[in-house]
């Protein structure tokens, strides 16, 4: 254990872990939008014997301010960012307004594919800060459709519909169409055709383990 | 939401509300319905537990599963605990003896708890619009107490107190409507999830604690032990109460339904009857009379939702 200072308060946390996680189990609550406890792109700073953090002083508050009205003017339609400036009192930016499709470039969904999922489908093309940039490319070949990456943007920049036997994808001026495969027994759309693919070679299954839906199988 | 492939699950939150150790059958469907909504509430809650299976197995003294605030009511009155919980932290906020953590009061009871018990508390907190969620662990009987019968069971089940025999059918009812009880109040959330579903159960839970104003869920909690089914079915037999019809997931924001996951075409109810030991004794006539009430219900399910 190590004894740390959070807002004139001591604390103790158990060595080797972040200062978020931290104030979190301590009640102490600190805004954050992409920080995810599998998935760390962000907030990895980690306590150590006599740290003293500040989460409420007025520096912090302008300092969060003008990160949310950065977000705001980069992501105006995503309701997370409006969710976040309301509740920190912004009500408008001064910067402006830029269109990125909701994308704030926190990159959980390229880390996501390449450390959970493991197809490295999504990739970053560069860090440019030029407004029309695309960010992310995604590489259709790659692409299993498993909407991992839908499923963990904060800023709902990337989404999945299904109708029918297609499944939808749409990342950031990209988006692609997906067969879904079906069900020899109940004629049910259940996995993407790509994703069968994957998991049979992943898994030394022979493809007609997968003929049947989870439902249907014996 | 239903739809997220397998590599999501592990994305879930790391954060487990009902630690391992319990004392729940092998196979329950409620225990992991109990720990994917404490996935989705977080830390910053305080709930309200009715008797029932959840409090039995997870509180012996000296020892509790709960990893969160947790307070053990009465049958009959966990939704009036939750009321008061509620309504004390907004006057401690008030006063100024408490931080405004926005800490939200949530309430737990199984179906005794709910749908006959605790009906008349219920009722009340719904009606006086605190801002709490009740969620219902549906598992069709009084299945601690050695499987007595309740309001929840569905038609034709064989429990100990409807048992079937040579002049008795099983349960002579059909299931009481819950939700639609709960919609009839007016309130700004209500929705029915199934921990066979864990995502789209999870949204449901995380919108319903969002909302301003009460919220119910419903959620269909397999038994092997009462259903006397396989303990290896339970999350399957979930999935099939779904694409049968006989518990279709849908929300209602405000008035207005809306399918969750649309089940069409049906499938034969006898997919789900047939893995379960409590209609084993159901003739023929009475399993059409069950498919020909779940096809009329599903059909209004579905003139609601366009409807509105």
């Amino acid at each position: 254990m190590v004894k740390i200072t959070i807002d004139g308060r001591e604390f103790e946390a158990k060595e080797k872990t972040k200062v978020l996680e931290a104030a979190k189990s301590h009640n102490i609550y600190i805004p954050t939008l992409c920080a995810h406890e599998r998935v760390v792109p962000s907030c990895l700073s980690m306590v150590e014997e006599g740290l003293a953090v500040q989460t409420n002083s007025e520096r912090v508050i302008s300092e969060r301010k003008v990160a949310i009205q950065k977000l705001l003017a980069r992501a105006p339609e995503s309701p997370a960012i409006k969710e976040l400036a309301k509740e920190s009192g912004v009500e408008s930016t001064p910067f402006p307004l830029e269109d990125h499709q909701n994308c704030v470039l926190c990159t959980l969904c390229t880390c996501v594919c390449q450390e959970v999922v493991g197809v490295s489908a999504i990739s970053k093309i560069n860090r440019s800060t030029e407004p029309n940039a695309i960010p992310y490319t995604v590489n259709f070949d790659a692409c299993i459709a498993c909407g991992s990456c839908a499923y963990i943007c904060p800023t709902d920049a990337i989404t999945l519909t299904d109708e029918g036997n297609t499944r939808t994808i749409i990342w950031p001026y990209q988006k692609k169409n997906f067969r879904l495969a079906k069900c020899k027994v109940c004629g049910r759309c259940w996995i993407p055709e790509r994703q069968i693919e994957y998991m049979a070679e992943k898994s030394n299954q022979p493809l007609e383990f997968f003929d049947t839906c989870l439902d249907c199988r014996r | 939401m239903e739809n997220y492939g397998v590599y999501t699950a592990r994305l879930a939150p790391k954060i487990d509300g009902l630690a391992p150790g319990h004392r729940a059958c092998v196979g329950c469907g409620e225990a992991l319905a109990v720990r994917i909504a404490c996935k989705a509430m977080g830390e910053n809650i305080i709930v309200s537990n009715a008797t029932g299976c959840m409090e039995v197995v997870s509180s012996q003294l000296p020892v509790t599963a709960w990893d969160i605030p947790w307070i053990h009511t009465l049958f009959e009155n966990a939704a009036a605990v939750a009321s008061g919980v509620e309504s004390a932290l907004k006057v401690m906020v008030r006063k100024g003896r408490r931080p405004d953590k926005g800490t939200k009061a949530v309430a737990m009871a199984g179906d005794g708890g709910t749908s006959d018990i605790g009906l008349q508390a219920l009722s009340g907190a719904l009606e006086r619009g605190h801002d709490l969620l009740f969620i219902c662990f549906d598992n069709e009987a009084y299945m601690n107490t050695g499987i007595q019968r309740s309001s929840a069971t569905p038609f034709g089940a064989s429990t100990t107190t409807s048992p079937a025999g040579k002049k008795s059918i099983g349960q002579k009812t059909w299931k009481k409507n819950m939700p639609a009880i709960a919609v009839a109040h007016d309130i700004p959330y209500v929705a029915t999830a199934s921990p066979s579903y864990p995502f789209d159960m999870m949204e449901k839970v995380k919108k319903g604690l969002a909302v301003n104003g009460p919220a119910y869920i419903h959620v269909l909690s397999v038994c092997p032990t009462g259903w006397r089914s396989a303990p290896d079915l339970s999350v399957r037999l979930g999935r099939l109460a779904v694409q049968t019809g006989v518990f279709p997931l849908y929300e209602v924001e405000n008035g207005k339904y809306k399918l969750s996951i649309d089940p069409s075409p049906l499938r034969p109810i006898q997919d789900y009857l047939k893995l379960q030991g409590r209609f084993r004794h159901l003739s023929e006539g009475m399993a059409k009379q069950i498919q020909d009430r779940v096809i009329n219900e599903y059909e209004k399910l579905k003139q609601k939702c366009t409807c509105s």
